[in-house]
């Protein structure tokens, strides 16, 4: 086992991919009153599942793997051109933390394992 | 990227569901005042909200207050002969407050502010998950 593998890398990856979402879900409520505002999203779950569905993932490929921010226009609008649904962008914010939560305990027991191997702790 | 642009992105939307709150109160205060420095009755006040652009290094800003204006719709006209600011007709011209829209802008502001708040606190979360990785 590498100590970086594409393993720990796609870890890395979807943390990264579920911050970004998470600062543009934040965007999204900042300006829920804003005029005009069409909400964004992120889907870096496609965008790492094509990473690793190539057949050749490999950490360098996976590092470069990129997120890019969508703007939504098909939802619904309100009077003022904004697209914001409170209530979707809750759900999504909650989906959001759950997602990395497990990334999270994911990499944490890969952590441990690796303490354990060192010797320095894990199994205390 | 910056680990807590999530929290300064929150932080923008509540400072202007703040702001937002505060010019509320301050038209609900203002309901029937009929003398202002400018002369004639209080003028509705409005917040006007943009996407703020971001700074260097961040990938979204938030919000931004593009600033407060006045709502140029007529002012209510009401009969009451013994006020004091009343025309020869009697008439008063009152400001064009509506407490019931003001309400509705105040609950608006208030869930705004929470959605705020609770993405604020799922930031948190998720850097506090973060650090427990190497415990």
């Amino acid at each position: 086992m590498e100590l970086f593998d594409t393993t720990m890398v796609g870890l890395e990856r979807a943390m990264s991919g579920a911050q970004l979402r998470q600062q543009v879900l934040a965007n999204n409520l900042a300006n829920a009153n804003t005029p005009n505002f069409k909400r964004s999203d992120v889907d870096f779950h496609a965008a790492l599942a094509n990473a690793f569905d190539s057949g050749s993932a490999s950490p360098a490929s996976l590092n470069a793997t990129k997120f890019s921010i969508q703007t939504d226009t098909s939802s619904v609008m309100q009077a003022d051109g904004n697209n914001v649904d409170v209530d979707t962008e809750m759900a999504n914010l909650s989906e959001n933390s759950l997602d990395y939560q497990s990334l999270t305990s994911v990499l944490a027991s890969r952590v441990k394992i690796l303490q354990t191997a060192m010797g320095t702790g894990g199994a205390s | 990227m910056g680990m807590f642009d999530a929290l300064s992105i929150s932080s923008t939307g509540m400072s202007a569901e703040r702001l937002r709150m505060d010019v509320i109160a301050e038209n609900l205060a203002n309901a029937e005042t009929t003398r202002t420095p400018e002369g004639g009755p209080y003028r509705r006040q409005e917040v006007v909200l943009e996407q703020a652009s971001p700074t260097f290094g961040e990938v979204l800003g938030g919000v931004r207050v593009a600033g407060i204006v006045s709502d140029t719709s007529p002012p209510r006209r009401v009969y009451d002969p013994g006020h004091p600011d009343a025309d020869k007709q009697g008439y008063v011209t009152l400001p064009n407050v509506n407490p019931v829209n003001e309400m509705v802008d105040l609950i608006t502001a208030q869930r705004g502010y929470e959605a705020n708040v609770t993405a604020m606190s799922a930031a948190k979360q998720m850097f506090t998950k973060t650090l427990d990785v190497l415990h």
